[in-house]
């Protein structure tokens, strides 16, 4: 019997073996605890390109809008819910800024109006994101939703945003969510 | 065959089949409505009420009267109503004001806590006046403080329910030697003796006149001229109307034609052609009225349209029959200039611009001064947006603060040759009057609360200021700079 010149023993695997799950455990006990990452949306930063809308992996896309309702305003005229120069302050299409009718506005008591997101209907445009930063108090912002989102770690959108607004954040907090402090008072 | 028979009759229901088949697939493609789950978006959808906003109007103003400790200052200087008595934002006061501070700021004289809100005072006689809303009351008050230690001296209030709607309380009153006029958030006005705040009269815009109140309650100032209120109810059947301070009683009316609304700016007076006329800026548009005192005080001299839906700037005359008008919210400005052919008078629109092209100021009136206009731009004007920047009138940008100066929504004036700012976090700045450039020579601290809205007045070395819920006064004089040279 002759014995195979390119053939690995088995009893250099098994020492191979063993010295690569030791080296791993050892790697791993010395590697600082670093817990898993998601993309999100720095509200700070996000310049309302619409990117959102189109670059996302998914239709339609995981980032939609959502509002702290502690720094709204609450306003009848709302710069995130009325065209600009709209004719009236009502429900009726011709005045709504959103092209998919996602906010829903309702009448709380004189003078205060109240704006939900359908985040079924949103698809992330940002353009109502804009409007309250531009004549409000910017309690609209955007936001990837952890629970659409196929967490690819090769979001299309971060290296499409023009304002370098996408970055990673511990999985566990998720969401990067404006207070009353960074977004202004609640009453403007 | 008989095989053969079989494969036709095979076939042909084979056929059959596939003709019903696809004409239930034609029937239920035709039928197919890729709109059925959509709703159409139509008014009336969000459970306005018609008449929410004129719910608990109805009060009495002549209200209740307090009186305090406060004695009147001997002191200089007067700021008697909204942008000064020149009606230009520039106190031409003699008291020289310090050209920047060390890091102490200046020095904070009195501190008075007022209702949350942007009204701002008016001083005459050692006298400072603020309408302001006690929140613990539900009362609008129309306090009188002293200049020299803002100590309270008199308070008339008369009750008015206001919820919290980005501040409560938003004008400046009108005093003069004998009265003081002020426009409460839900367009009351109320008459009182300026010296000890006697009940003179009241009136309620929206009962009398039918005033629709403007978003976040009225910010128009009152005027007060030759002894009569001149207000701007921009009800259905007047747009303008003369109130005799002593007696209450209407002295004239300027219809309204066109059903233009009650916007936050206020009447401004300038003189064209050698008529004396009153500008405003409603909703709707902007019209000239012959002044108090004209032959046809009251009547509408000029016209034009501007379809801006929130006007809180007030018009800027330029000289030469020229007007400047802006506003916030995506309006822009507009550049009006007066005609005037065998006593009529017509208006032409010289440039319509948006807040990227052109200088536009959301809540604040610009400064004209040096032949130059000065402002805080909006939100909406691109990489200007805070700054505070100089255009020449025909449109072309002379200087900008930068990125690194950005004042947000905050009053300004021009006082002792020099630009004071304040920003909206309570940072007084002070700007050199320059054609050329940006300079900025001291910069302090004042308030510490937020929204510092409300414009400033200046009584000698004195300047007032506010934020959402504090007046201070400072000693906007040279001496810090004196007691640093001893």
């Amino acid at each position: 019997m002759t014995s195979d010149p390119n053939r690995f023993p088995r009893r250099d695997f098994i020492r191979a073996a063993a010295a690569l799950g030791v080296g791993g455990a050892v790697w791993k006990a010395a590697a600082p605890a670093g817990g898993a990452t998601v993309w999100q949306i720095d509200p700070e930063k996000c310049v309302q390109c619409g990117q959102c809308a189109t670059h996302c992996v998914l239709n339609p896309s995981a980032v939609k809008c959502v509002h702290s309702y502690e720094i709204c305003g609450y306003c009848d005229l709302c710069g995130g819910y009325l065209q600009p120069g709209a004719k009236d302050r009502d429900t009726g299409a011709e005045n709504e800024l959103c092209p998919v009718s996602a906010i829903k506005r309702t009448y709380i008591e004189d003078p205060f109006f109240q704006y939900t997101i359908d985040e079924d209907l949103c698809v992330g445009c940002g353009k109502c994101v804009k409007g309250c930063a531009l004549f409000g108090n910017g309690s609209l912002y955007l936001q990837v939703k952890q629970d659409l989102c196929v967490h690819c770690n090769e979001c299309a959108i971060a290296r499409a945003c023009p304002a370098d607004a996408f970055r990673r954040i511990p999985a566990e907090q998720g969401y990067l969510l404006k207070t009353r402090r960074q977004g202004g008072p609640a009453q403007e | 065959m008989k095989d053969s028979r079989a494969s036709r009759i095979a076939a042909a229901g084979a056929v059959l089949a596939c003709v019903v088949v696809a004409g239930a697939a034609l029937r239920q493609w035709l039928a197919y409505d890729p709109a059925r789950t959509l709703s159409v978006s139509l008014p009336g959808r969000d459970g306005r009420p018609a008449d929410a906003s004129s719910a608990g109007l109805a009060t009495d103003l002549s209200g209740t009267f307090q009186q305090f400790g406060g004695v009147p200052a001997g002191l200089p200087g007067a700021w008697p109503r909204f942008r000064g008595p020149d009606f230009d934002n520039i106190s031409k006061q003699d008291a020289p004001l310090a050209a920047g501070w060390d890091d102490d700021g200046p020095e904070v004289l009195w501190s008075v806590e007022l209702g949350e809100g942007h009204a701002a005072p008016a001083v005459l006689n050692g006298r400072v006046y603020v309408i302001d809303y006690d929140e613990a009351a539900r009362a609008d008050a129309v306090r009188c403080f002293s200049l020299a230690d803002g100590a309270e001296i008199w308070r008339h209030s008369y009750p008015v329910n206001i919820k919290r709607n980005h501040g409560m309380s938003r004008t400046i009153p009108a005093v003069t030697d004998d009265f003081v006029v002020t426009i409460g958030p839900r367009c009351h006005v109320v008459c009182l003796d300026a010296k000890t705040g006697a009940f003179r009269w009241g009136l309620s815009l929206q009962d009398e006149y039918g005033t629709v109140e403007p978003l976040w309650y009225a910010g128009q100032c009152p005027l007060i001229e030759n002894g009569r209120a001149i207000l701007a109810p921009c009800g259905p059947d007047a747009l303008l109307v003369a109130v005799d301070c002593a007696t209450g009683e209407v002295a004239w009316q300027t219809p309204n034609p066109k059903g233009w609304n009650m916007s936050h700016s206020s009447i401004m007076p300038m003189t064209f052609g050698g008529v004396r006329m009153y500008v405003y800026c409603a909703i709707g548009g902007v019209a000239g009225v012959a002044a108090d005192g004209m032959p046809d005080a009251g009547r509408i001299l000029w016209e034009a349209p501007w379809d801006a839906n929130v006007v809180a700037p007030s018009p800027v005359a330029l000289g030469k029959g020229r007007i400047f008008l802006t506003a916030g919210y995506g309006n822009g400005s507009l550049m009006l200039e007066l005609h005037e052919s065998g006593g009529a008078f017509s208006a032409g629109v010289v440039f319509d611009r948006t807040p990227k092209e052109w200088l536009a100021c959301e809540q604040q009136t610009p400064v004209y001064v040096d032949g130059l206009l000065h402002a805080i731009m909006p939100k909406d004007a691109g990489a200007l947006r805070g700054q505070f920047a100089c255009y020449d009138p025909d449109g072309d940008l002379v200087w900008a603060s930068g990125p690194a100066s950005r004042f947000g929504l905050g009053p300004f004036l021009v006082a002792d040759g020099k630009f004071f700012v304040l920003s909206d976090d309570g940072v007084l700045t002070i700007i050199e009057r320059s054609r050329e450039r940006y300079i900025q020579l001291g910069q302090a601290q004042i308030l510490d609360g937020q929204d510092a809205w409300g414009p400033i007045a200046v009584a000698g070395s004195r300047m007032l200021l506010r934020d959402s819920k504090r007046m201070v006064c400072i000693d906007a004089g040279t001496s810090q700079e004196e007691r640093r040279t001893r």
